[in-house]
């Protein structure tokens, strides 16, 4: 028997594989996951069962989601946002931890009502963001340096500033801990509702005020101009340098928004190590959602529900936690490889014995 | 039908969205000929040819080549009966050796895959496993390479190519002839040559064609996609004409005249000669004097030069290629930097000013390179339609953009122009025109918003013939309306028709000034190529200017 493997390119492809596909791939990934924990002894289906359905039925499950996503959604329009303008922001991570520093310094130093407050915080975050990621996207605008290895070495910089305040000038709380002192009640961001804090309010304001940038408003023109040419871009009139600057600036403020409303709404304090790099699943989050800010809100809801599933499923079935990294990091390979198969034909020819001829019916040549 | 008959294909329809690219096409191929498939940009021939490559399939007819029946699912079963193609833009990897590239499309898996490897580190049960073969004849790649057979295939048509050299080492023309190397080695009976000449100089050209005439004389059948007339003459030995998607003749090229192509491609008589009406001079829209500027490598490409146009002239510059043509366009648009000197647009000293300030001063520009400056390929029509115009008032107040009206604008653009090929201007790409109506449609972004000054850039190169005619008559009227247009052309008789005033550089300087109706061909030939240093002085013409209207 032959067996052979061809792969062609479609020529275009089919409403069901464009919406098919997340879903196929998802599917996958668990199938593959399942063996890993058979072989750790637990029931897949159970597992799954606790990781996907009751995240999503138990209002536990729910808010915790909605809290995670937050931060996912506000770093994925991070890096979504210079995607579109043709650059990669790796350190949105970095903007994050700049963000939220300088969001914490003020709610412990200032004092000022609650309805004030917090707003500054959010200021200060975005300021400090904005800044971070101004810097790589200045060195790039201004002398073409390679904003992705800028933006990522940035992050260090920031883990290492976070260590030293940590340790040093804003460390607080009882004991020797690397962290800061409790939010007062008035720097805590309020309970919106079922114990989602209100940041998730500026998630989506951030979600729509992007979507308008991007389909409504000229400089949205420009931005999807000049990352599709920029040499044209700029022949019209448009200015380069002014866009680069201004995605990374405006994506650094949305990962500093995230940094600061999960401390300010969901932790109460700042704890090195609070967060399980969002700034780096930001990457999948905007690739996968790079046709729209609303996609790229679908794709932070949907990592949300992988990290909240995936630690339910660690407490209840007492598997290790690198198990559910592995599961969470099978599911962004998968949809990553899906892409492949939305713009190519694999197909598998079984043939038995020496391939036949189909006999065409043949023309007398006249 | 005759004996020689290698090729035919009948009735081929192909319809895409919108448009029937091929319409009941038929089209035959003698053995040992050299056929000429003419068309306008847009008239279906890169269609046709892509069914005939496996790339395309078509939606009814049937393709015979010699009394078999072929069924092309893609180029991979063209190539197995003996079909190659050439296109216009090289699918070669600059880094790898001429060689390696032949080879490269065979897909032979890496060595310790072969099932006749004699010492690879697979057991042989591993490595005849046909599954494992096919996903290692997909998913790997050997580029060991007999160079010793390669190199004595292109010995034997003649062709001026160490087989070991890296494929970013050879020129434009040796890189063609690597792409037709690579059909050869894979024994091919036919060969198709997609505007093979688009981006050869006239003398590679002229090799090109010895070349072709080889290897018809070995009994090879070449197909010879172009829109230049010339070409048709010098070496086709018959022609099919296609227009709007269907066959309108065949003719032996002997027998009929350069008119009667031209007027079958077009669908009525081409106009050789344009009437030009005169026009009264204005005020001068620009002034450059004693620009300099350098080119990408930094290196001097434009050494002091005086330039005054009016309202309602064109100025027409001629030199050979690469004496700061390209710089002296990009200078005027305002998107390179002077290095000296200062430029004045309608009374305004904008020099060093951002290019936004040029556009914004009435300054539109067709640049030479289409995809480079031109447009976004990647984007729709009505992105690149309203690439400057979209900041006007009229699509929105500030800072929102109405999508609707840029449509429209769009929509209008394409209607007035006549770009062809556009199903819907918010869906069709700007790199899925062809080059002639992308060129129409960058044409009619810059000459829709009335500019004041045109810097037209090889404004009709790789451009058909009606899109020509359209797109010089355009500038005329253009001319009309008061706009003062500087034509940068390496067509010397299209600097002819349409100017008021030639200006010759070589060198990155003005070395001659002339008009149409005083000048000498000669005398600017010999200028051109810098032998006119000793009969005269450099013209500033800034200053002869004033005398002459």
């Amino acid at each position: 028997m032959n067996v052979a493997v061809t792969v062609d390119a479609r020529e275009d492809s089919p409403a069901w594989l464009a919406y098919g596909t997340p879903v196929f791939t998802v599917l996958a990934a668990l199938a593959v996951s399942a063996i890993a924990l058979v072989v750790l002894d637990v029931n897949p289906v159970a597992a799954y069962r606790t990781m996907f359905v009751e995240t999503l039925v138990t209002e536990f499950g729910l808010s915790e989601t909605l809290t995670k996503a937050i931060p996912l959604i506000l770093t994925g329009l991070a890096v979504y946002l210079p995607l579109k303008a043709g650059l990669f922001n790796i350190g949105a991570e970095g903007q994050l931890v700049a963000g939220a520093l300088a969001g914490t310094w003020i709610g412990l130093n200032v004092s000022l009502p609650g309805l004030a407050l917090v707003p500054l915080m959010f200021v200060a975050a975005a300021v400090a963001g904005g800044i971070w990621a101004g810097i790589p996207a200045y060195l790039r605008a201004k002398w073409d340096v390679n904003e992705i290895i800028t933006s990522l070495l940035l992050t260090f910089v920031a883990l290492e500033i976070q260590s030293y305040l940590l340790r040093g000038p804003m460390q607080g709380g009882a004991g020797n801990f690397p962290q800061s002192d409790r939010f007062s009640e008035a720097a805590t961001i309020p309970e919106l509702f079922g114990g989602v804090h209100a940041g998730l309010l500026a998630a989506l304001c951030m979600v729509i005020a992007t979507y308008v940038l991007m389909t409504k408003t000229r400089l949205g023109f420009e931005i999807t101009f000049v990352g599709s040419n920029d040499e044209a871009a700029q022949q019209a009139g448009m200015s380069k340098f002014y866009v680069y600057l201004l995605v990374f600036v405006v994506g650094g403020a949305f990962a500093a928004m995230g940094g600061i409303s999960e401390i300010a709404g969901a932790q109460g304090r700042y704890r090195a190590g609070f967060e399980p790099g969002y700034g780096f699943t930001a990457i999948p989050i905007a690739l996968l959602g790079r046709n729209s800010a609303f996609k790229v809100m679908l794709a932070g809801l949907f990592f949300a529900v992988l990290f909240v599933g995936g630690s339910s499923m660690e407490v209840a079935f007492g598997v290790p936690a690198a198990l559910v990294e592995i599961i969470q990091a099978l599911v962004i390979l998968f949809l990553i490889t899906a892409e492949f198969f939305k713009s190519y034909r694999v197909g598998i020819d079984l043939k038995r014995g020496p391939a036949e001829t189909p006999a065409h019916p043949q023309r007398g040549d006249d | 039908m005759s004996e020689d008959t290698t090729l035919r294909m009948e009735g081929i329809l192909k319809e895409f969205p919108g448009v029937v690219a091929n319409d009941h096409v038929d089209l035959s191929v003698e053995r040992g000929e050299i056929h000429g498939l003419l068309g306008e940009n847009g008239a279906g021939k890169s269609t046709l040819m892509k069914i005939l490559y496996g790339l395309y399939s078509q939606d009814d007819g049937e393709i015979y080549l010699d009394g078999e029946r072929l069924d092309l699912g893609s180029p991979q079963d063209a190539i197995d009966a003996g079909i190659g193609m050439v296109h216009q833009h090289f699918m070669l990897i600059p880094r790898l050796t001429v060689a390696e590239n032949v080879v490269l499309g065979e897909r032979e898996p890496a060595p310790a895959f072969r099932s006749d490897a004699a010492d690879s580190w697979l057991p042989a049960a591993v490595r005849n496993n046909s599954l494992v073969q096919s996903l290692a004849g997909q998913f790997s790649l050997g580029l060991d390479v007999p160079e010793q057979r390669i190199q004595d295939l292109a010995d034997q048509y003649g062709f001026d190519i160490d087989v070991s050299a890296k494929i970013w080492e050879l020129d434009v023309g040796q890189q063609q002839r690597v792409e037709i190397l690579k059909a050869l080695y894979r024994d091919v009976d036919l060969l198709i040559l997609d505007e093979p000449t688009a981006v050869l100089t006239p003398t590679e050209a002229e090799r090109l064609f010895d070349s072709l005439e080889r290897l018809t004389d070995e009994g090879l059948s070449i197909i010879f996609i172009t829109h230049k007339l010339t070409e048709v003459d010098a070496i086709v030995d018959r022609v099919t004409v296609l227009r709007e998607g269907q066959n309108v003749g065949t003719a032996e090229v002997s027998s009929v005249s350069r008119a009667d192509l031209a007027e079958m491609m077009v669908g009525r008589e081409v106009l050789f000669d344009i009437d030009r009406e005169a026009v009264d001079l204005g005020e001068p829209v620009l002034r450059a004097r004693e620009v300099e500027a350098t080119d990408n490598r930094n290196i001097e490409a434009l050494s002091g030069i005086d330039l005054t146009v009016r309202q309602g002239e064109i100025v027409g510059i001629a030199g050979v290629s690469g004496n700061g043509q390209k710089e002296l366009a990009e200078v005027m648009a305002g998107i390179r930097d002077v290095t000296a000197g200062e430029l004045v647009v309608n009374g305004e000293d904008i020099t060093g000013a951002k290019p936004k300030t040029f556009v914004d001063s009435g300054v539109s520009f067709v640049p030479e390179d289409r995809l480079q400056y031109g447009c976004a390929e990647d984007l729709s029509v009505m992105h690149n339609a309203t690439m400057k115009d979209f900041r006007d008032g009229r699509f929105g107040d500030r800072p929102f953009l109405d999508y609707g009206e840029l449509r429209e604008y769009a929509e209008t653009l394409v209607e007035e122009f006549d770009v062809r090929g556009v199903s819907d201007v918010t869906e069709t790409k700007a790199g899925d025109l062809s080059g002639g109506n992308l060129q129409k449609l960058i044409l009619a972004r810059e000459i829709y918003r009335n500019p004041d000054l045109l810097i037209a850039n090889q404004p009709t190169r790789g451009v058909d013939v009606g899109a020509i005619e359209f797109i010089r008559e355009t500038l005329l009227e253009q001319r009309k309306a008061g706009t003062g247009i500087i034509l940068l052309s390496e067509d010397l008789d299209e600097i002819f028709d349409l100017s008021d005033r030639i200006l010759v550089v070589y060198e990155g300087e003005f070395v001659y000034e002339t008009t149409p109706a005083e000048a000498d061909r000669e005398r600017i030939g010999l200028e051109m190529t810098g032998g006119g240093e000793t009969a005269a002085s450099p013209v500033k013409s800034g200053a002869t200017q004033g005398s002459e209207s």
